[in-house]
């Protein structure tokens, strides 16, 4: 069945729009993270102009989101404290960020851009995270009892200035690095169009040392608020925020969001964290590929401004 | 514009001689876009009879038709990539304005069957006419991107050449059919009509028909340009509603 976009302004399958919502949304209910490194890509080689598909896709991620941020909320797992420092400091590095976008488009490297910084930063992300989860499988095998890093395993910028006490994440330490670590995420959230969950729970996990328990719900609290944010400033700077699009992605995304955070009560954390790893990997490789092999059309073309009338 | 002046100039050249005139009608005026649009094929028809007023009461072949149907004007940016430390980045562009979105050339035989390749040339009918899209770029440079422009919109569908697209009914009665792609940008669309006879231009005829969203797609169209705000914050309520939704109906 087709449906027409009207920001888009193209029609596509329903079914199919659903089903690749409904996918992605099964991958960010097993792994908690936003998946929206997975689905851009995804809309772009479906066909649908770049800008809509990042701006769109910040409006799916909102939603798949927030039933994951919910049921941790319920269970008392969010560090509401340290999610408003990490928001506030995301809010303010998205505008940053879409502001670069501007002057990467007006110079006509975004495309470059895009893909030399999912490169680098989910080759990087995904090899920590690989060793790590290899190890402690390792570890595991050998019969080694892991002990849990304890909160007060403090790193250098632990001691910065401006400490402040998160009570429920039992820790102690300076606001530098956490507003720090949000305004990045805010940066790199608005210039690639993806939540940043991906970089946010090992940035949690081994630069602040939250506890585990913490983890996921801070981080799809964090993504629901800076995407939302992220979601307005599209549609009044770039208006290419398609809701219909948006919305066919959601219904699909917050279903399969429920059965993969099912799936997941039945994989180990070192597991579940080394398949995240391939994953990301995977999609490191893919971008490094498309920018050293030749392309098969060394030419291309876009359609300047705010195009096409009503 | 200049394609405009010289119809004129031509229409004026061409009057005192001409015996016949062409009458053209597109089968609507108005394509609507709705939610299950998936493209829609027009009809272009026209039969040719004498002029009005002509001593001549009979008009007689053999005649050619051309029919060009072209869409709203985008500036539209082309850019080349090459190699460089090893990877591939752009590194030329050519900005082009007034690039037609569409464009399709219809013809009931080859075209350089019908006239000679200088009033082709005149015509700007190819679609490697220097007449498509004005740019600011040197010569060489602007001929290589036009051309590799066109042939990428002639991959996406919205550029082509049939020369099998004018059927003739009888000796004076053609039609045409264009097919509009589910993806063709609305706006307004101009089909000009070409009548050649020996090798000349002896008649044309320019008609207009426009692509619209209708209904709650031109609402949503509307909306996210005259409202941005709202309509995003729309999109966030509509998206957290949705999570909070799915959450609540798969508790249970």
């Amino acid at each position: 069945m087709q449906v027409y976009l009207p920001i888009a302004e193209l029609s596509m399958n329903l079914f199919f729009l659903v089903g690749i919502g409904g996918a992605v949304g099964f991958l960010s209910g097993l792994f908690g993270v936003g998946g929206g490194f997975l689905l851009t890509p995804l809309l772009i080689f479906s066909g649908v102009p770049s800008s809509v598909a990042v701006a769109s896709v910040t409006g799916q991620v909102v939603a798949a989101s927030t039933s994951g941020a919910l049921s941790y909320y319920r269970r008392g797992q969010i560090d509401l404290h340290l999610a408003l420092y990490l928001v506030l400091a995301s809010i303010l590095g998205s505008f940053v960020g879409v502001w670069i976008f501007g002057v990467l488009r007006a110079v006509g490297q975004l495309d470059l851009f895009i893909s030399l910084g999912f490169l680098i930063l989910l080759g990087f992300v995904g090899t920590l995270m690989m060793v790590e989860a290899v190890r402690s499988i390792l570890k595991r095998r050998a019969g080694i009892v892991v002990r849990e890093k304890l909160p007060n395993q403090h790193n250098w910028f632990h001691g910065l200035p401006f400490r402040v006490r998160f009570k429920k994440s039992r820790l102690y330490i300076s606001v530098v690095p956490v507003l720090l670590l949000g305004f990045f995420i805010g940066i790199v959230g608005a210039l690639l169009g993806i939540g940043g969950g991906f970089i946010l729970v090992p940035a949690l996990v081994y630069l602040l040392r939250v506890p585990g328990n913490m983890v996921i719900g801070t981080s799809l609290l964090q993504v629901v608020a800076m995407m939302a944010a992220t979601t307005i400033l599209h549609a009044v700077t770039s208006q290419s925020v398609d809701i219909l699009l948006a919305f066919c992605l959601m219904v699909g995304g917050t279903v399969g969001a429920q059965f993969g955070a099912s799936a997941g009560k039945y994989l180990r954390g070192e597991q579940l964290r080394a398949l995240l790893a391939l994953l990301v990997l995977a999609v490191a490789i893919r971008f490094g590929v498309s920018l050293i092999l030749p392309p098969s059309n060394p030419f291309s073309t876009a359609v300047m401004g705010i195009g096409g009338a009503i | 514009m200049r394609r405009l002046l010289l119809a004129v100039m031509f229409g004026a050249m061409a009057l005192p001689v001409a015996a016949e005139q062409l009458l053209t009608q597109v089968s609507s005026e108005e394509v609507a876009i709705t939610s299950s649009f998936a493209g829609q094929t027009l009809t272009l028809f026209g039969t040719i009879a004498p002029e009005a007023g002509a001593e001549q009461k009979y008009v007689e072949g053999p005649y050619h038709v051309v029919v060009t149907v072209t869409g709203p004007l985008q500036k539209r940016l082309a850019r080349k990539m090459s190699n460089q430390f090893g990877i591939w980045i752009n590194t030329e562009q050519a900005v082009y304005e007034e690039f037609p979105s569409f464009y399709q050339v219809l013809s009931d035989a080859k075209l350089d069957t019908i006239t000679n390749p200088i009033t082709l040339a005149e015509t700007a009918i190819p679609l490697d006419s220097p007449s498509i899209g004005k740019t600011s770029a040197p010569y060489p440079q602007s001929q290589l991107f036009r051309g590799e422009l066109v042939k990428l919109m002639q991959r996406k569908g919205h550029y082509g050449l049939n020369e099998q697209g004018v059927n003739f009914r009888s000796d004076t009665f053609y039609f045409a059919q264009v097919a509009l792609p589910s993806d063709a940008p609305p706006g307004p669309y101009i089909a000009h009509t070409y009548l050649f006879k020996d090798g000349e231009i002896i008649a044309r005829k320019t008609n207009g028909f426009s692509v619209r969203k209708i209904g709650f797609e031109r609402f949503l169209g509307l909306a996210s340009r005259q409202q941005p705000l709202l309509y995003g914050l729309v999109c966030v309520v509509l998206a957290v509603f949705t999570g909070w939704l799915g959450g609540v109906v798969f508790r249970r």
